[in-house]
């Protein structure tokens, strides 16, 4: 963070005028108590407004968000996003490229939860052409979809943790990942840009033993959350430092079209895994863990409750895991019929949807993509305005954007 | 105080544990048959049905080749431009005769510009070390070279 003074008519820091103008006003006389160090009265410090510059590179920052705070004192009087750093235009490209080769952008949105890019993207072209998916494929898809979810969790918990200055969540918080990112790996070949789905199923069927793994992992998975929950949970100094900031309530959220777990901290249950079930969610069960304060507080604790029961769909989908094959009867070439589609997913976070106008060609006449971190950040100014500087990143963390998506 | 001594037991429970990290490059990560890393070219596999250069997304693939006598095409020049190159697998999806396939070689980071256009040189000596690494995985020609230039309707 870089401290510029705002206004044309710059002062030196250190002020001979500030300090004439302290001997002028003869504290004393006037009744003020001296600071304890000798300098001018409280009444007379200048409070003059800070145009305080937040990033772009800023390890807090999530990536390269800039934000412009005016501050008074350690006051944020306002607080201005800048955004765009990372923009790559994808929306813009997806007119030129086929329907398959829109995938490999969506991995580059949200890149901590790129499984949930990829199925939206195919959900969406999925429904528009009426394709039926293979079981197997819809099984498999859940699977890494909730796999996604817990790795993307994971790597919030440790981010916001490391953002409050507590170092060791975030190793323990990716060395859990690690162990998800390597199956990923081993199923499609990559650690972050998957490029797994694909319209009518997945790319590949598990390798051997891939499934034993994950059932390997799942028990393992729930002894680290409780982990998580003895190291940090409990931490007098976490709590003092999350609890009651960056509280806003239901109708704040929808009036900014907030989703994901940044709604559900206000205590709404919704879910569109629920509220408007999609592949084969309706076949788990499953809880929707919602908070009440709607505060960091909860948005931290949400996290790790969404991990558990993402957890508990894991386990039922692989005690359900159907044989044959993983790629149905596609299209070679896929035209999606003219007209408008959208779906929503519950990306990991918020409604992750793709609205696709069409023509009847190969490639979209337009896509639009809904990027939850995006119309959460929205939110940002509103939440910081009139809070302490030492709590922005502490509100920023919570809110959990990723820039890819944001950008996009 | 007592959630904060419940964390620190965490921490010193995980004092005499394994270290998890890997010392690289002293030792090299195992990386899984399905690794996606630079591409692997077989030329006397090549149709050159141009497949692949149509998939890529990013228009990275451009190749050519010329028919003989006896009407079967072969590559001429295939270079890849890994400039752009967003190893998203697309093009090994779509080839008809396996030629090109995705290495393990994951270190991309290069001196200059100019050795990220990768040319049929490039892929030919990479391919060599390749093979030599993993004898297993040299690709069998004998498909395409018994057949006489079977061609890939699209």
């Amino acid at each position: 963070m870089a401290l510029i003074p705002n206004g044309t008519d710059r002062e030196p820091m250190r002020s001979e005028k500030g300090s004439a103008a302290a001997q002028n006003s003869a504290p004393a006389a006037q009744g003020h108590a001296p600071m304890p160090y000798g300098g001018p009265a409280v009444d007379d410090i200048r409070m003059e407004e800070m145009l305080l510059n937040v990033g772009p590179q800023h390890p807090s920052t999530h990536g390269v968000l800039r934000l412009l705070v005016r501050a008074r004192g350690e006051t944020i009087v306002e607080a201005d996003p800048v955004i765009g750093y990372l923009h790559r235009g994808t929306e813009k490209l997806a007119e030129n490229l086929q329907y398959t080769q829109i995938i490999p952008y969506t991995d580059r949105l949200d890149y901590l939860a790129s499984m949930i890019n990829n199925y939206a993207l195919c959900h969406t072209v999925e429904t528009a052409i009426d394709l039926e998916v293979p079981e197997r494929a819809e099984h498999l898809r859940v699977l890494v979809m909730e796999m996604q979810r817990i790795a993307s969790h994971l790597l919030f918990i440790g981010a916001y943790l490391l953002d409050l200055g507590a170092m060791s969540p975030f190793l323990y918080a990716f060395q859990e990942r690690e162990r998800i990112v390597q199956l990923f790996n081993r199923i499609c070949g990559a650690r972050l840009t998957y490029n797994y789905m694909r319209i009518g199923g997945v790319k590949y069927d598990a390798p051997e033993g891939w499934l034993d793994d994950v059932r390997d992992f799942v028990p393992w998975m729930k002894g680290k959350l409780e982990m998580y929950d003895r190291l940090i949970t409990g931490n007098e100094i976490f709590l003092n430092r999350v609890r009651g900031i960056g509280v806003f309530d239901t109708k704040t959220a929808l009036a900014y079209g907030i989703s994901g777990v940044n709604l559900r901290s206000t205590g709404m249950r919704w879910d569109l895994r629920r509220n408007r079930p999609y592949s084969i969610y309706d076949r788990f069960e499953f809880d929707i863990p919602v908070g009440q304060h709607g505060d960091c507080f909860d948005r931290y604790y949400l996290h790790l409750l969404e991990m558990e029961q993402s957890l508990r769909i894991i386990e039922q989908v692989l005690a359900q895991m159907p044989d044959g094959p993983v790629l149905g009867k596609v299209p070679k070439i896929i035209r999606v019929p003219a007209g408008e589609y959208y779906c929503g997913v519950e990306g990991a976070r918020g409604e992750l949807g793709f609205y696709i106008v069409a023509d009847g060609k190969d490639k979209p006449y337009r896509l639009k993509i809904r990027k939850p971190s995006f119309v959460n950040l929205q939110l940002l100014p509103e939440l910081l305005r009139g809070q302490s500087l030492s709590n922005l990143i502490a509100i920023l963390g919570a809110v959990d954007i990723v820039l890819g998506e944001v950008d996009a | 105080m007592l959630g904060f001594l419940k964390g620190l037991s965490v921490t010193m429970g995980q004092l005499p544990k394994k270290k998890v990290t890997l010392q690289y490059p002293e030792v090299m990560p195992e990386l899984p048959d399905r690794f996606r890393g630079v591409h692997r070219f077989i030329p006397d596999l090549c149709i050159v049905c141009n497949q692949c250069a149509r998939i890529c997304p990013t228009d990275c693939i451009t190749l050519s080749g010329t028919r003989d006598e006896n009407r079967k095409m072969h590559i001429d020049t295939f270079d890849i431009n890994f400039e752009i190159c967003i190893l998203c697998d697309l093009c090994v999806e779509v080839c008809p005769t396996d030629a090109i396939l995705m290495s393990d070689t994951f270190e991309l980071a290069v001196e200059s510009r100019d050795h990220l256009k990768l040319d049929m040189q490039w892929l030919t000596e990479s391919e060599e070390e390749y093979e030599e690494k993993y004898p297993d995985r040299v690709p069998s020609l004998d498909a395409v070279l018994g057949e006489d230039g079977a061609e890939v309707t699209e």
